[in-house]
This record gives C-alpha cells, structure tokens and sequence, in this order.
C-alpha cells in the first residue's frame, strides 16, 4: 500500500521523467519516439514488442510473400549468435535497427538493417551458478523496447535497461535470485504508455512462491509485486476483483502457500483500453500432488491486472491441484473475435492441460474451453459454467502408483512456443505438442536424515505416432480447422501475415511457410539449426523481410542441448526426442528471408 | 545414561513443562547422548527461548520404518513434543516454516580431473566409480540414467552402527571416485578431509522426470500441535542468527528460505 501512495504522489514526477525520456532519445530514434508504443506496434514495418504487438496477435500486415509467390522466397542474410543454447525469443525492428538476444551468456544485439554492421553488443557479467538451476536449457525468449532503452533480462535473474543506440547501461534490476532455484527466461513487456516494465521469474522447482514485479520504466526501481498465492494483500487483489477472497491461502493445507509456486515465466499481453495485462502462472510448489492437498490457487491461473498497481482484477483457474505439471503460463492472446456467434472481447489461451480456453478478458467469465489435441485424456470435459474440468479419474497421479498413458505429458499439449491470430481467415494458427506419458510421484520419505521426494516420468509419442502437430483453431465454434503433423513437438512460435501464409519452424530444422487457410505447404528451408524461436515479420527499404532465430534447445530439445547421450531411450523429454540428433544439431543463428 | 535425560541445567523456572525431543542416541552430525550433534545444538537453543528445558528421549531413526516408528509410535503418542530436523510437510506430523534449505551433494577430490562435475548430466560421471546413499532422490537420478550399474550403495540410515563418514571415507581412500549424498549428513566429516569439495546437485527435468535434489527443512510436532509449532515458527525467525552459527560450525551449506512470507 505504501508502494500505491508513493506512486500516486511521483506520478507528476514521472510524468516529467518521461517527458526527459523522450527528448534525450527523441534525436536518435528519430519521429517514431513521439508517438506512443502502441501506435508504433501498428506500423508492420516494424516489430517493436516480443509479440508484434499488446495484444500477442503475431500478426504482420505485411502482403508481398504472398500464397503464390512463397515457393520463391530465399535467405536474405544471416548472423551467428555467438550461443550454442535454445534460443526461443524473436528479434524487434525498430526504425532501422534489429535488435535481439541469444541463448545463455545472454548477448544482446543492435544490427544496423543499412549494412548489417553490429551497432553494439553487450553481455551481462553472470552469475554462472544460474545454469545449474535453469530447469529446462539456458533459454532466452527476448528482449523488449520502450522510450530509447531495450530492456533484456539475464539467466541468473538481472533486468538490464540499454541505451537502444549506444548499449550502454541505463539502469538494472535483480527480478531472481538463482540461490533460490530462480532464473529469468522470459521476455519482459514493456508499457511506456504506463511508465511499466513487467517482469515475472522461472524455476517454479524448488517450491519458492512465484511472483511478477511492476518496474518503473525510467529508473528500474521497483513499484510493486504480485505473488502468485498467500494472502491478498501479498497477491494485490483489490476491492473490484470479480471473484472469491483468500483463496490464495484458503485452498492450501497450513502454510503450504508459502512455497506454492506459480512462477510467472511466458508471454504477457495488455489491453491499453481495458489497462489490463495477462499472464499465466505456472505449477504448484511441488512436484507431488500427495504433498499439497486442495486446489492451490492461484497456481494454474490466468491473472488480469492493472499495470500501474498491479492490482488484480480477475483470475481464473484453469488446472485445480494440478497432478501433471500442466504449467499455466502459456501465452495470453487478445482478439475481438465470435465465441458461439456471439463478438466478444475474448482472451484466448491455448493451455499446456490441452484445453483452449477462451474468456471474455473484460469480465474473466469464460466462453468456451475445448480440447485443442483429440487425445487429451486427464479431463473428458471441461464444465464452462462452473469453470471446472469433468475429470477422468483412470488419469489422474498419486504417490506411489504408476499412471500410464497420460495425454498430455507434462511438456503439455502446447507449452510457451507462442500461436498466431490471422484476423483474414478468423483462425488461430498454433504449433502444439503431441506426446503423452506414464507418471509415478513417490510419496515425501524421510529416511533417517535423509529427505526423499520425486516422480519418474516417461514420455513417449502420442497415438498416432507423430511428436506434434501446426493447427488452425476456430474459436468461434472451438474446433480444429486442420492439422499439420510433425515428427517432433512444434516448438517454434508462429507469425502470421496478410499476404495468407503462416511461418514457422521445426524442433528438425525446416523453417516452413503454410497457407493459413489450409496448412498446405507453400516452401521450406534447412535450416542451420532446429527452431524453438518465434518467426517476425518486418520491411525495410519497401521490402518484406521474415526472420526467426535457429538454435534448438529448450525441454523438448534438452538431450541435444546438455550433451546428454545415454542410451536410456523411453525416459523423458530425452527418451522422446532421443533421434533429434540425427537431424540437427546445436548453434544459435539469425536466419532472414525474403523474396525478390 | 538410559531412557530421559536433562542434558543441561534449564536456564527456565523449575515450573516449566520440559520440552521433549526425540533424538537418535547415535547418530553424528546429527545427534547423540553426548549432544554433540547439530540438532542438540539446534533443540537448545529452541528450548531456551520457550523456557522450557530440553529432556532427549532417545530413539534411534534408523533402520526399516524407522522413521515411521518415531512418528507414529512417539510422535503422535505424546512420548515426544518435537522432532528438529524432518523436511517440510513430511506426512502425518506438523511442520514448521521450513528453517533452512540444502540439498544432496556430489563429493570427490579436488584438482584430479573431477572438477566441473555439476549435475547428474555431467558427462565424467560416465567413466568413474560412484557411490551413493541408498534409498534416496539420488539412486533415482543415478536409474534414470542408467549410471546405478556398478555403483556402490551405502546404508547409512539402515544400520544404528553406520555412519555417513563411510562414504567421505571411500572418497578419500578411492574406493569411490565421486559419492552423491545429503549434505548435511556429511559436511561435518568432509572439514577434516580439506581436499574434497562438495559440489550441490541440482533439481533437473532434463531426463523428463521431476528430480528434486534440494529440500527445505523444518522442525515437526505432533499432528494438530499447532500452537507449538506457531511458538516454534516466532523463535526460528527469533533465533535466525544462532540457528546459522550452528548449521556453519556443521560445515552444512544451505540456504536461508526466502522468507518471503
């Protein structure tokens, strides 16, 4: 509350920061810092916001590749990222500068589009104890942009806020602290409108209570922070929440709550009329459900709130004491769409459980929730009105028993690899996961000085036998439109443009490009590397460009990324993806095309 | 000395309820009669601050369902108030917030090839001699990756007469290469050894399965003692800077929970 108070009596003060802000960077930047972020997203020229825009559409406006002339498109230029780790973020265009982040060490990039010469470079000084903690590969899923400053987060927990045309360090802010099992993976949003940087951790394995952090975008200090469970006033759920109090530690058993979990890891989306943001938190504390009776919110939640207090507004539970690690945090997307022919102002989240939920974000009152994979198998259903799944209990986990055949693994139906809206055909165009898997927790044992805990895993592909799959979903009716089969999990983002086609990547190394309306493929490229990076789309000089990130890595692609070679084939992500090595192989490396 | 023993004179008035803990007899870093163990050290000071005088009722832990045994058969009996060092929200007892936060470790020797052994993925644990606890979150690890062939277990929690120096000891001889065991059960045996390291495993998904490594660690009453263990959470944050004191002079390495509840 103190936080509140002293931002209501600096907001004058910022308002001048801000105003300082632009006229220190307006000269180098040029016009474009005169007008807000927003308007700035809406030119598809450039792609100034991890996600195109606050909305995560991943849409470009762009029309010159087109269904037809796709077959011709070619690399454009290319640039080695100096980082061999997955690399899951996308680059951002802004003026005439490209901008991006590699894996771990986590160098950051300013390329000039005039001639391809780096600008600047910069690599934060880390704290390697972070990679031994990272829980699924040393991944980075890009930087962010607002007034003159890109704002990049490090692996061992540092925001770093970069002069955009000097590199050099405007302020920095510790988000995690790897001691603690936390690490920064994702990609910070940036709300200059609202003077906000938005932060949220990784590593929701070691049973710390995840939280997001509201940063002042002129100086990094910190405005406030919303944990993911405890009491209200540590969750800032206001006196307007829609919805039921306490449940942050009235669904625990005892304190439990204060090792709940909940990290904060994806994609987060705003609604600068609504001045709300979203974002999804991730599993409960601990791995064993035995351990944690009751339905743990608000793990597995989708959260709206307000940017200047972080006040919530609403929240909605997708995965009730989660017994999978069905992770909540996949991105938020935010389209003015028909739900059963009713336009709604929707929310639509493609849940690692495997169900699409789709909420109207004003209200948090949700529309529809149906299995995007058919094989989804822990849930028949999923009960709209009382906003609960009909659970299947042959699927459900408890400590000591092996459950087999559980559809999704824990990699989920779709994990952080972001999906696309294409408003021209109404679809979402999103890459999912097709795997299932058997589960045994092992009950909390303490041997005489020694504590025992854990599960044994095994992941295997799905019925069918294919690994993954790129869909075109209809929300309106909340069915697959069609279905594009991969041998591996599709763990690239996608984008999505107005000439109709889709782009993305391949865990094998294809980029691809499809037509949104029927998935056909229009052309593909071997690539240096498999993709778990989100394709962009910009121009310059009149010219379409389309680049994405190589470099495999992440959970899917760990085996590869770690080295691991053991012959224990049927184990794990590794057992699963035990033949990516015959593919491809590791190294980060920006790949451009175009089309002449 | 058999049965109940006051091992110090309570610094309490006489009126006060003792404050029983069930200890090991035998049992060092952990406990023993002669309170030499970090967990006598640990129940004084607790036992200070509540004003109440510590009184040991001597159970050994270990051995099969021996810890159930202590649990079911003195815990939740009333034979005994307080158990120091479970981890947190182990079943059927009440836990405190959890004091301090450790994890399993690798031990080898410095300097003779084995440095930059980090986690279970490490490629030299193919190619040397492993030891390890058995029954515990690393024999799982060491499955997973098909390394538990031709690993030696030791049975430090299954035998009153053994101890976890055995497997600081193997590492010394070269019996073993590298030993995975609980920190705390050996930090105060590797002090004496200054060319051994002890390198913290870390929690890993990278096989897939959830592998936890590192668990926070709390003080247990008996199920429904709330009011104790709510006097028990007050002196931990109260005694913070002691509690510290002990757990380094033991040469364990953890961390402090966040606190930030």
């Amino acid at each position: 509350m103190n936080t509140r108070l002293l931002a209501v009596a600096l907001a004058p003060l910022l308002a001048f920061g801000l105003l300082v802000g632009y006229l220190v960077h307006g000269s180098s930047v040029g016009a474009q810092q005169q007008v807000s972020l927003n308007e700035m997203s809406q030119n598809p020229n450039q792609w100034v916001m991890p996600a195109g825009d606050f909305a995560n559409l991943r849409h470009s406006d762009l029309n010159q590749i087109t269904t037809d002339n796709a077959k011709n498109m070619h690399v454009a230029w290319m640039m080695s990222t100096g980082a061999t780790r997955g690399h899951e973020g996308q680059p951002l265009v802004v003026g005439d500068t490209m901008y991006f982040e590699s894996a771990y060490p986590n160098h950051v990039y300013a390329i000039a589009l005039s001639d391809y010469h780096i600008k600047w470079e910069f690599t934060p000084t880390q704290d390697s104890f972070a990679t031994s903690v990272a829980c699924c590969d040393l991944v980075n899923r890009g930087v962010g942009y607002g007034n003159g400053m890109i704002i990049a987060d490090a692996l061992d927990g540092m925001v770093y806020a970069l002069d955009s045309e000097t590199g050099k360090v405007d302020w920095k802010y510790k988000e995690a602290n790897p001691e603690l099992g936390q690490t920064l993976t994702s990609a910070p949003l940036v709300i200059p409108e609202k003077n906000r940087v938005i932060v949220g951790v990784s590593g929701g394995e070691y049973g710390v209570r995840g939280y997001v952090t509201g940063l002042d975008l002129h100086n990094g200090k910190e405005v406030w922070r919303a944990y993911s469970e405890g009491p209200d006033s540590d969750i800032l759920i206001g006196s307007d929440f829609h919805g039921p109090k306490n449940q942050g530690t009235a669904t625990w058993q005892g304190e439990q709550w204060k090792v709940g979990g909940g990290t904060t890891w994806g994609w987060y989306s705003y609604d600068p009329k609504l001045d709300l943001f979203y974002y999804g938190t991730g599993n409960p504390g601990t791995w064993n459900p035995s351990q944690r009776p009751g339905q743990n919110k608000w793990s597995m939640t989708i959260f709206a709130r307000h940017p200047d207090s972080g006040q919530a507004v609403w929240a909605f539970q997708m995965t009730p004491h989660d017994e999978w690690d069905y992770d909540g945090i996949n991105e938020m997307i935010l389209a003015d769409i028909k739900v059963h022919d009713q336009q709604v102002p929707a929310l639509v989240h493609f849940d690692r459980n495997g169900f699409a939920f789709e909420l109207n974000r004003e209200t948090g009152k949700l529309l529809l929730a149906n299995k995007f994979d058919p094989s989804v198998n822990w849930a028949y259903d999923y009960n709209v009105e009382a906003g609960k799944p009909n659970m299947n209990p042959e699927y459900a986990t408890r400590a000591g028993h092996n459950t087999k055949g559980i559809c999704p693994a824990s990699i989920g139906s779709k994990d952080q690899q972001p999906a696309s809206f294409d408003p021209q055909t109404g679809y979402f165009i999103v890459p999912t996961n097709h795997w299932c898997e058997d589960y045994q927790p092992f009950a909390v044992k303490y041997k005489a000085g020694f504590p025992f805990v854990g599960a044994i895993v095994k992941m295997y592909r799905g019925p069918g036998n294919y690994g993954g799959a790129l869909i075109a979903w209809d929300p309106n009716s909340g069915k697959i439109v069609w279905s594009d089969h991969e041998h591996f999990p599709c763990w690239s983002g996608v984008v999505t443009t107005n000439g109709g086609v889709a782009f993305y990547g391949t865990m094998d190394g294809w980029f691809k490009a499809v037509n949104t309306k029927d998935g056909s493929l229009l052309f593909k490229q071997k690539m240096p590397s498999g993709m778990i990076g989100a394709p962009i789309a910009y121009s310059y000089n009149g010219k379409e460009y389309v680049a994405i990130l190589s470099g495999v890595g992440g959970w899917a692609g760990i085996g590869l990324a770690a080295g691991l070679t053991n012959p224990t084939a049927g184990l794990g992500a590794v057992g699963a993806a035990s033949d990516l090595g015959k593919y491809t192989t590791l190294g980060g490396d920006l790949v451009v095309f175009t089309i002449d | 000395m058999w049965g109940s023993a006051a091992v110090t004179p309570p610094p309490a008035p006489a009126a006060a309820t003792p404050l029983r803990v069930c200890a090991d007899p035998d049992y060092m870093p952990y406990s023993n009669r002669a309170g030499e163990g970090f967990e006598n050290k640990i129940a004084q000071v607790i036992g200070r601050d509540l004003g109440r005088p510590v009184v040991y009722v001597w159970k050994s832990t270990r051995g099969e369902d021996g810890f159930t045994e202590v649990v079911h058969q003195y815990v939740n009996r009333g034979r005994c108030d307080l158990l120091v060092d479970v981890p947190y929200s182990v079943p059927d007892l009440d836990t405190t917030d959890p004091y301090y936060i450790s994890s399993y470790v690798f031990i080898y020797k410095r300097g003779v090839g084995l440095d930059g052994i980090t986690s279970l993925d490490s490629p030299k644990l193919q190619h040397v001699k492993i030891g390890y606890e058995a029954d515990t979150p690393v024999e799982i690890g060491l499955k997973l990756r098909t390394l538990i062939i031709g690993a030696k277990p030791f049975m430090t929690a299954d035998e009153e007469d053994a101890s976890p120096a055995a497997i600081v000891d193997a590492v010394q001889s070269g019996a073993i290469n590298v030993g995975l065991t609980w920190d705390p059960a050996v930090g105060y045996f590797i002090g004496q050894h200054p060319d051994l390291t002890a390198v913290v495993i870390p929690n890993a998904r990278s096989q897939g399965s959830p592998e936890q490594y590192t668990f926070p660690m709390s003080m247990a009453a008996r199920d429904g003692n709330t009011s104790l263990v709510t006097q028990l959470n007050r002196v931990l944050v109260q005694d913070r800077s002691k509690i510290d004191a002990i757990l380094t002079s033991y040469h364990i390495t953890y961390f402090k929970p966040n606190g930030n509840g």
